[in-house]
């Protein structure tokens, strides 16, 4: 143990000896342990901030969109066929469920104080009983005003009321869509994303009537269960009535929706999430990989300069194991602050995107920076640093003391 | 007569350079007894590196046996070969080889600090040698800081530092001019006399061979002539 704390020292020496060439060895590690830290971290978060809103959504909830099951992300992006007037009947009368909310959205022009601006419109049916159900399963709150009580008042989101327009919207301004005239009851709280903080809400009826949706009908639906029953199985027999409406209707069976589980919406966002960790650990790999064979290349320089002070230390007692020690510590010791440094930085990066999130509603998210991470980043480092001075350290170690003193500077 | 320290027997070392083969030593049988003060001479080429590096164990004979204290070094594993080498002899070596990134005091201590020595005895065991050697005030002075003397006088001091037997020796004064390189053979022979150690001195230098006792001429491998003493040698010649 006392050896080796002196051929430590010894190894910090030499280091320091070559401080410049130290530096940019251990900055080739600081830039990939950097982008692990940093990437990992932010995708952690991303990955809990999801399943954060998926449990928001509680899980008595059943999802009821257009578009087939194999197809949920298009059919999320660009939506499909409304559901018809029937289907919303039957998934109210499949057993287990307690109420459906339904709803449509759609781009318009919205007007504030002689400013038009492209913004979101979305009509909830039913409208009273359904922000009842929105406040007490998805959080909605109110960051001012009221709960609209009359069919010309609506709600709207954070951001729409801050940003979007150039004056500040406030409760009982005034806002002309699509040419009628609309009162803000109330101003929402974030609901976590931009998208969903810059709508405006209001009644299906009064939704309908001014984009022209064919009344009774819904892009979605959500179907709030009764306590305690199966959410798989409620799922099942809603697509099981679907399909029976479908078929009288319109004589096929093909399936034009889905129905989704707040369960199986997580497994949907933990496969991308997965794939997309994966990525990231294989571009930050690269990376490290890069830092490796720099120190590997510093080292076998280094043992190649020192070809002869190798050989001194030999003559004057050193063993193989010695030189071998002092080398490999020299190349740890690069990996391990190069580890300290691209741990901090990352770090430091995604914590600042964690406050940029906190302070600008656009996205919200925490990184996750959690203990076990910092230790992997050092371990890692300090690992990749002795695997890649191994190689250096050995061809130091094996050189006869005679061929080495025999090379010149 | 005491057991040689140092014994060689039959050595032959071939080298390869290029598609020749040369024989750096042909058949040469030597044996170094305690407390002996060795000059081995030649001219270059004779092949008295390769010996001196036989002697020092620093090398392996291609043929023939190197016996350090009665042992065959090439049956001893190699970490005791390393503390073999770090213990019982010291180098000196012609152009010094301090390593140049640590002062007087720690070139010193190195040696000691693969023979396990604590820190506290290193440190005041490599005060003590460096001023024996005349470098007191010289203790905290990187090589580059010192002249081809001083240099040479931190490279005996950390020769001494484990206490050797032997002290090996490639030339010491052959980078310095003669007032300096008078001292440092003086500094060994002294070291000789009142201690008692080993010394050999490979050299090309007649006036330097004057300090040792016996004296061994090599040429193309083998040796020539054995004197017992210098004085024998000097009235040969």
């Amino acid at each position: 143990m006392e050896q080796l704390k002196e051929y430590f020292n010894i190894s910090l020496r030499n280091i320091r000896t070559r401080a410049l060439r130290s530096w940019l060895t251990i900055l080739g590690i600081v830039i990939g342990v950097f982008l692990i830290i940093s990437l990992l971290s932010l995708s952690e978060g991303l990955k809990s901030t999801i399943n954060q809103q998926l449990q928001s959504l509680g899980g008595e909830m059943v999802m009821v969109m257009p578009g087939g099951d194999d197809d949920i992300m298009s059919a999320m992006m660009f939506g499909g066929s409304n559901l018809q007037k029937e289907d919303i009947e039957a998934i109210k009368k499949t057993d287990g469920v307690e109420q459906v909310l339904s709803m449509s959205y759609t781009g318009t022009v919205a007007r504030y104080k002689n400013e038009a601006k492209n913004t979101a419109i979305c009509g909830y049916d039913p409208w009273k009983e359904g922000l009842e159900l929105l406040s007490f399963f998805q959080g909605w709150s109110l960051s001012g005003g009221r709960w609209p009580s009359k069919s010309n008042e609506i709600l709207i989101g954070s951001q729409l009321a801050t940003d979007i327009f150039s004056k500040k919207l406030t409760p009982g301004s005034e806002m002309v869509i699509k040419g009628k005239k609309f009162i803000v009851a109330g101003i929402l709280n974030s609901l976590g994303n931009k998208q969903d903080d810059s709508m405006v809400y209001m009644d299906m009826e009064i939704y309908q009537n001014i984009t022209g949706e064919k009344p009774g009908t819904a892009m979605y639906a959500m179907a709030k269960l009764i306590e305690g029953a199966d959410e798989n199985v409620v799922a099942e027999d809603i697509e099981k009535s679907l399909k029976e409406t479908r078929k009288r209707r319109s004589g096929t069976d093909e399936d034009d929706f889905s129905v989704i589980t707040s369960e199986k919406m997580g497994e949907i966002a933990n496969t991308i999430l997965g794939v997309i960790q994966f990525v990231i650990i294989a571009f930050a790999s690269v990376a490290i990989v890069v830092g490796g064979i720099g120190i590997m290349n510093t080292m076998f320089t280094s043992v190649k300069e020192r070809t002869k002070e190798i050989g001194i230390m030999k003559a004057i007692g050193a063993t193989n194991s010695a030189v071998l020690q002092i080398f490999l510590f020299e190349s740890g010791i690069l990996g391990f602050i190069g580890g300290i440094g691209g741990t901090l930085l990352g770090s430091a990066l995604a914590k600042g995107i964690e406050l940029y999130g906190q302070v600008h509603p656009l996205f919200y998210f925490s990184a996750s920076i959690t203990p076990g991470l910092i230790a992997f980043g050092l371990l890692f480092s300090f690992g990749v640093g002795c695997l890649a001075g191994f190689f250096p350290a050995r061809t130091a170690a094996k050189l006869k003391p005679v061929e080495a003193l025999r090379r010149f500077e | 007569m005491p057991e040689p320290i140092i014994k060689l027997e039959d050595v032959w070392k071939t080298y390869q350079l290029g598609k020749t083969e040369v024989n750096a030593l042909r058949g040469l049988s030597l044996e170094i007894t305690p407390g002996a003060f060795v000059a081995i001479m030649g001219s270059s080429g004779s092949g008295k590196s390769t010996l001196l590096n036989m002697i020092g164990c620093l090398d392996f004979p291609t043929k023939g046996k190197v016996y350090l204290k009665g042992k065959d070094i090439e049956k001893m594993p190699e970490s005791q070969l390393a503390q073999f080498r770090g213990k019982i002899l010291g180098f000196v070596f012609q152009e010094f080889n301090l390593l140049p990134n640590l002062n007087a005091q720690q070139n010193v201590m190195l040696p000691m600090i693969f023979q396990k020595v604590a820190l506290a005895e290193r440190k005041e065991r490599a005060e003590r040698i460096l001023e024996m050697v005349g470098l007191k005030d010289r203790i905290l002075h990187q090589p580059s800081e010192l002249s081809g003397g001083e240099r040479q006088r931190v490279a005996l001091a950390r020769a001494f530092a484990n206490d050797p037997e032997v002290i090996i020796a490639d030339e010491p004064t052959g980078n310095l001019d003669s007032k300096t390189g008078k001292m440092i053979m003086e500094t060994l022979t002294d070291f000789h006399k009142k201690q008692g150690k080993t010394m050999v001195v490979v050299t090309h230098d007649s006036k330097i061979a004057e300090y040792a006792e016996q004296i061994i001429n090599i040429e193309d491998g083998q040796i020539t002539k054995n004197h017992g003493t210098a004085k024998e040698y000097l009235w040969n010649n």
